[in-house]
């Protein structure tokens, strides 16, 4: 098929009330729970899932991509209005925002983080639509051997770059691929830690493993440490965002989304560092740099274009290659998963109507997020008046209700339960979580594609050098270790200087 | 000291892991058959490779966690009550759990929730109280009547 008739064909599948109204209804929730602070966009899209199961597979995944962009702009929300940012990417937004809504300007400073988040948005999604066919193209012609080296060089960096300490990452990310091991051998069908227990043979549910070690260690964060209180919303202001002070600041835009692109296709960074390297680079290039941190309306903009430039970017490695590059896209693989899809280069052959219904979606939803966020901008002071004391445990009977739903098992929910104990334990001894998801979601494709590779070199372990490619990703990996490690050790360096060492 | 006790803590647990791995787990509760042409191939050897890699994971951090002085986040404060107060939230876990096949999804979840509710000191009691109430009822609805789930209705009262 053409690239024309894929998009007659996805236009088809996306062209529908029921898919349009599940990506609205997608944005506003992520965005109300972006705005509420302790609900992460992580937990929203997690929470959301189990109610995609009974829905088509384009307005599930639509659903949920619009969960995650109404997130990312609404953890913006509570940065500016109560300085208490809504997700960990909108804390490069208090620096400026908080003391713009501290002048009487919070109406112009959440103006601004929409507009800039829409357009970052936009230019993300446009950057997943002209390079993930290209990537996937390429990735056609990748055999077990490169795919063994792209996911072990996926999960390095991801392990690395996940939380503060490489080791920790790797130690995550380790557990994860020892979890994955649960279940029926890959080859021979022969029994891995099942117990004799039936539940098991088929491995862990994805679902229950995922909202176990993101949503219950959160309930049990609150209940750690319990209370309502969260600082005064400020009001909007009268002062609103104008055309003026887009155009000021539309460099800084630009500069932030492509910052976005970058660093979101990289496997594992994320929206914060991209958020704040925006900030910075904006604060190094303006003319008011010494504005920066007072309230200057162009940090809002380079932060908020830094974060939302991530989110389409991290679909281009879910999309092209099958490679989720944070948790979220782990997530949305569960979703693909869920409705029998396998994302990858060969999803753009044999679903491709279905990726260029996502592409269509994707830009719409950059609109949907501008009439969404105009109004959640408005009401966010009810969204921020829900005492965590009620909120938490309606999490709780949600994620409860939502996992029993996959496979309708009690079973299942034992599984979330251990594996929050599990999560809550990382969360205290901060080991990141992500690459134990991550590595979850990856451990069967590594381990097959490792296999696989020793059955066509009949056990040679070189078969794993033996192209280009292979040779690309080991050099890749190789770099990064070195990366992180000097990275590690500056910062160590920087920390024991700073401390009067 | 205290952080070089974590990291150090952490580094020798994932050590223990892998041995425990490697030397009881693997052995016991993977299976393999008994001809296998190339050891790569076995089941077993992935399962190995994790263990080996647990072991050095660990290794590693105890090596590091010796002349680390990081600020871990638990360090920092001292909450009271805390560690009550989550081993509560485990009993209610775990009965919620039990009570599922007895009592049904809803019944069981107004009680979990009830229960959460009064761990996190509410502000507002009675809005408490019917959103305990009224919560799993409308996810009841939700996943048993339009998600088409078949959600345990328990053994004494079954809702429509």
């Amino acid at each position: 098929m053409s690239m024309m008739d894929n998009l007659a064909a996805g236009f088809g599948l996306v062209a529908n009330f029921q898919a349009i109204l599940s990506l609205l209804i997608g944005v506003v929730i992520g965005t109300i729970g972006g705005a509420v602070p302790g609900i992460s966009v992580t937990m929203s899209v997690a929470l959301a899932l189990p109610f995609t199961f009974a829905m088509a597979p384009i307005n599930g995944i639509l659903l949920l991509l619009g969960v995650y962009k109404g997130g990312v702009f609404g953890g913006s929300i509570p940065a500016i209005l109560i300085k208490t940012p809504g997700t960990p990417a909108s804390s490069a937004t208090v620096l400026d925002g908080y003391p713009m809504a501290e002048k009487g300007e919070a109406g112009r400073a959440l103006g601004m983080a929409l507009w800039a988040s829409c357009t970052a948005d936009m230019i993300s999604n446009l950057s997943l639509i002209l390079f993930a066919g290209f990537l996937a193209s390429f990735a056609l012609s990748f055999r077990p051997p490169e795919f063994f080296t792209l996911i072990l060089f996926s999960l390095t960096i991801i392990s690395g770059v996940s939380g503060k300490s490489m080791l920790r990452g790797a130690l995550s990310a380790v557990l994860g691929l020892m979890l994955a091991t649960v279940g029926l051998d890959l080859i021979y069908g022969t029994n891995r830690f099942t117990f004799g227990n039936p539940n098991l043979m088929g491995g862990l549910n994805f679902i229950a493993v995922l909202i176990g070690l993101f949503a219950i260690p959160e309930i049990m964060a609150v209940i750690w440490s319990p209370g309502d209180e969260h600082g005064r919303a400020r009001g909007l202001g009268a002062n609103r965002v104008s055309l003026a002070d887009y155009r000021r600041c539309f460099k800084a835009i630009l500069r932030g989304s492509t910052i976005g692109v970058i660093l979101g296709s990289i496997p594992g960074i994320g929206a914060a560092p991209s958020a704040f390297l925006s900030y910075s680079e904006a604060r190094r290039k303006s003319p008011h740099r010494e504005n920066f941190g007072k309230g200057e309306i162009e940090g809002v903009a380079a932060a908020e274009a830094g974060n939302n430039g991530v989110a389409g970017a991290t679909l281009i490695p879910l999309l092209s290659l099958g490679i989720p590059g944070d948790v979220i896209t782990a997530i949305i693989i569960g979703a693909f998963m869920i409705h029998g899809l396998q994302p990858g280069p060969l999803m753009f052959v044999t679903n491709a109507d279905l990726i260029y219904g996502l592409f269509i979606g994707l830009i719409l939803s950059s609109v949907f997020l501008f009439v969404v966020g105009s109004a959640a901008i408005r009401v966010f002071k009810y969204v921020a008046d829900i005492p965590r004391s009620i909120l938490f445990p309606g999490v709780l009977v949600l994620c409860v209700y939502g996992v029993f739903a996959v496979n309708n098992t009690i079973f299942d929910i034992g599984v979330m339960f251990a594996m929050g104990a599990v999560g809550f334990l990382m969360l205290r001894n901060d080991i990141p979580a992500a690459p134990f998801l991550i590595a979850y979601i990856l451990g069967p494709l590594l381990e097959d594609n490792f296999r696989q590779a020793m059955l066509m070199s009949g056990g040679s372990p070189w078969i794993l050098f033996s192209t280009p490619i292979t040779w690309i990703f080991w050099a890749l990996t190789l770099f990064s270790i070195v990366a992180i490690i000097r990275a590690a050790m500056t910062s160590n360096r920087q920390e024991q200087g700073s401390m009067g060492f | 000291m205290q952080n070089l006790h974590r990291q150090l803590l952490i580094g020798l647990v994932a050590v223990a892991m892998g041995a425990f791995l490697a030397l009881v787990a693997i052995p016991n509760w993977v299976s393999a058959p008994d001809k296998v042409p190339h050891i790569v191939l076995s089941p077993l050897f992935w399962p190995y490779t994790i263990a080996g890699l647990l072991v050095l994971s660990g290794v590693g951090l105890v090596l590091s966690g010796r002349y680390s002085d990081e600020i871990f986040n638990a360090d920092e404060t001292r909450i009271p009550g805390a560690m009550k107060r989550i081993l509560i939230f485990a009993a209610i876990a775990i009965a919620y759990v039990r009570l599922i096949p007895l009592m049904g999804m809803v019944w069981a979840s107004i009680l979990a929730f009830g229960a959460t509710v009064s761990l996190l000191r509410p502000g507002h009691p009675r809005l408490a109280i019917i959103c305990a109430v009224l919560f799993p009822l409308i996810l009841y609805v939700f996943f048993a009547h339009i998600a088409g789930v078949a959600v345990p209705q328990g053994k004494f009262v079954r809702l429509p």
